[in-house]
């Protein structure tokens, strides 16, 4: 993205995380839009071939987090890593027999999500330790003031297409645009934790819980109009928000693949343009290194 | 099944003291910090019939809001806590005295309850107050739509009417889906969804504490969701926030697909759940 940043004032901070287990209840099922039980994988552990550029939906698999789920087991150390982590961060295992294997953060929910080396990942599991090299919280726009970034890596922002326009506008190039009826559960939190969940995105299910996102992709940018994503998550006519795809199939309801918030302000301040080609998978982050 | 006896369930509450973080401010949909006022515990002044916008607080609901220290006790208290369930204060100078679930908070999982304003005064946090619970499993009115979190009494209290083969509803307006925030994808059993609307929202802007509300393409049969022609009616049990994603609370009542319903916008004629009413059938 060509566009003027303070991306040279950051600093970068080393954060240790752990690959943290599935859990579950004694109670096991949940409930699905049409009322029906079901009890599926998704959340914690290393999901493997789920990669960004795949599918976000298709699979037998509630809350699908691809690849790594990350937290840290004290509770301010882990906020320190969920909220200051940012989407193109690079990862790197610190123990187990892949030690040194490099990945890169695709994403968060309540866990940091991490993509890596489909053979590289088969070799991670729960309780495996990463270091994310965090970098980017504090990115601002100098010619876009009113334009609110976060959990955006300088890797992220350099390798998206667009930047500012001749009107002045910041150009954003996303694969798809999010109806505001989609926005699920996560409406109403921080906005540098977790993501949004989307709903419409049913594959299979019933034609009338479909708002027409069952192709989405891991990895895609997409517009969220009439969301205001600044300072929380929010509904709000005239703003725009910008996410990216970083959780997949989902068959509790009102929940969804969902995108994490990278920039928000107003509608006017954007030049949306859609384009299959933006999509994490593009962009090369995996072999990125923040300090090179 | 339709005929199947409710059964009613005495539980064990907790006056709840309301919370601020350790940091006094929380950031509103602007950016600008404030201090949270009447977040949970005790709330004087608050009536039904005020604007929810009438007020400086953040989810300030009437009344008194009750919990339970431990998890999983919160849970059955605040999902098995119906509209119009009697709650009796059991210790503290205004033991004895009665109020009335008007509502319920998810995420926190508070139940709150209505008393008449002299004994409110009287009520402290971590008091004692019984719930007798009934209303869940309750069957509504016309086959297909699906009630909760309010008993047949209270509901037979709201303008809400069998004609023909639909349930005629009169509603303060008639929101989109795509309105609602926090409590989206939750258990509407335990949980109320916020209206992100603002003071300034013709549809939204004449809401008042204990009116109902409709919403379009809602389906909050079990979780919230969206689905193209449900229709959910709830209470508006709770007050604005500042917060984004945040605003009036609302306590689902009852769901299903539209073709059941006939919604009618009632506008400034409306009369929802009155405290009088509702603190009347208390002490019965």
């Amino acid at each position: 993205m060509k566009v003027a940043s303070n991306v040279e004032d950051l600093l970068t901070q080393v954060l240790a995380g752990e690959v943290w287990p599935p859990l579950a209840d004694r109670h096991g099922y949940r409930v699905d839009p049409n009322g029906d039980a079901f009890y599926l994988p998704g959340m914690g552990g290393v999901t493997l071939d789920v990669h960004c550029g795949d599918p976000a939906t298709g699979y037998r698999s509630d809350h699908l987090e691809p690849g790594l789920s990350v937290r840290h087991r004290e509770t301010g150390p882990n906020y320190a890593l969920q909220y200051l982590t940012c989407i193109g961060n690079r990862v790197e295992v610190s123990s187990g027999p892949k030690k040194g294997a490099l990945g890169f953060v695709i994403g968060q929910h309540a866990y940091v999500l991490v993509d890596m080396e489909g053979d590289e990942m088969r070799g991670v599991t729960t309780g495996d330790q990463v270091t994310v090299l965090a970098v980017g919280q504090g990115l601002k726009l100098a010619d876009h003031p009113e334009i609110v970034v976060k959990n955006c890596s300088p890797a992220l922002m350099s390798a998206m297409a667009g930047g500012t326009n001749a009107a002045g506008q910041l150009e954003v190039h996303v694969s798809v645009v999010i109806p505001p009826e989609a926005v699920g559960a996560g409406a109403g939190m921080a906005s540098e934790y977790a993501n949004t969940d989307l709903m419409g995105a049913y594959a299979g299910l019933d034609d009338d819980l479909s708002l027409g996102l069952e192709s989405l992709r891991i990895g895609d940018v997409v517009a969220m109009p009439d969301q205001d994503h600044r300072f929380g998550r929010g509904y709000r006519e005239g703003w725009t928000s910008i996410g990216i795809i970083s959780t997949g199939s989902c068959l509790l309801f009102g929940h969804g693949p969902g995108p994490s918030t990278i920039m928000s302000g107003p509608s006017s301040s954007f030049k949306i343009v859609e384009d299959d080609t933006a999509n994490l998978s593009f962009f090369n982050l995996v072999q990125h290194r923040e300090l090179s | 099944m339709t005929n199947a006896k409710l059964v009613s369930v005495n539980l064990l509450a907790y006056v709840d003291q309301g919370e601020v973080g350790n940091d006094p401010y929380r950031i509103d949909r602007d950016g600008n910090p404030y201090v949270a006022v009447g977040d949970g515990g005790i709330v004087l002044g608050l009536r039904l019939g005020d604007s929810v916008f009438g007020h400086v607080g953040d989810h300030a609901a009437p009344g008194a809001c009750l919990v339970h220290p431990s998890d999983d006790a919160r849970y059955a208290v605040v999902g098995l806590s119906c509209i119009g369930n009697r709650a009796i204060v059991r210790t503290g100078d205004a033991t004895g005295h009665e109020g009335v679930v008007f509502g319920k908070r998810g995420g926190g999982e508070r139940v709150i309850v209505i008393f008449a304003q002299d004994v409110l005064a009287r009520l402290r946090p971590a008091d004692q107050v019984a719930i007798m619970s009934r209303g869940q499993g309750a069957a509504a009115p016309v086959a297909g739509i699906t009630q909760m979190n309010i008993t047949p009494e209270a509901l037979a209290l709201l303008p809400v009417d069998v004609v023909g083969d639909r349930l005629d509803v009169g509603v303060r307006a008639v929101l989109p889906s795509r309105t609602v925030g926090n409590g989206i994808g939750r258990p509407m059993a335990m949980w109320d969804v916020d209206l992100q609307v603002e003071s300034t929202s013709e549809a939204a802007r004449d809401l008042r504490l204990g009116d109902l509300v409709a919403i379009t393409d809602l389906d909050a049969r079990t979780n919230a969701g969206f689905r193209k022609d449900s229709m959910s009616i709830g209470v508006v049990t709770h007050g604005t926030s500042p917060q984004p994603g945040h605003g009036p609370g609302v306590t689902i009542v009852l769901s299903g697909p539209a073709k059941h319903f006939s919604v009618r916008s009632e506008g400034a004629a409306h009369q929802g759940l009155r405290e009088e009413t509702l603190l009347s059938k208390a002490s019965k």
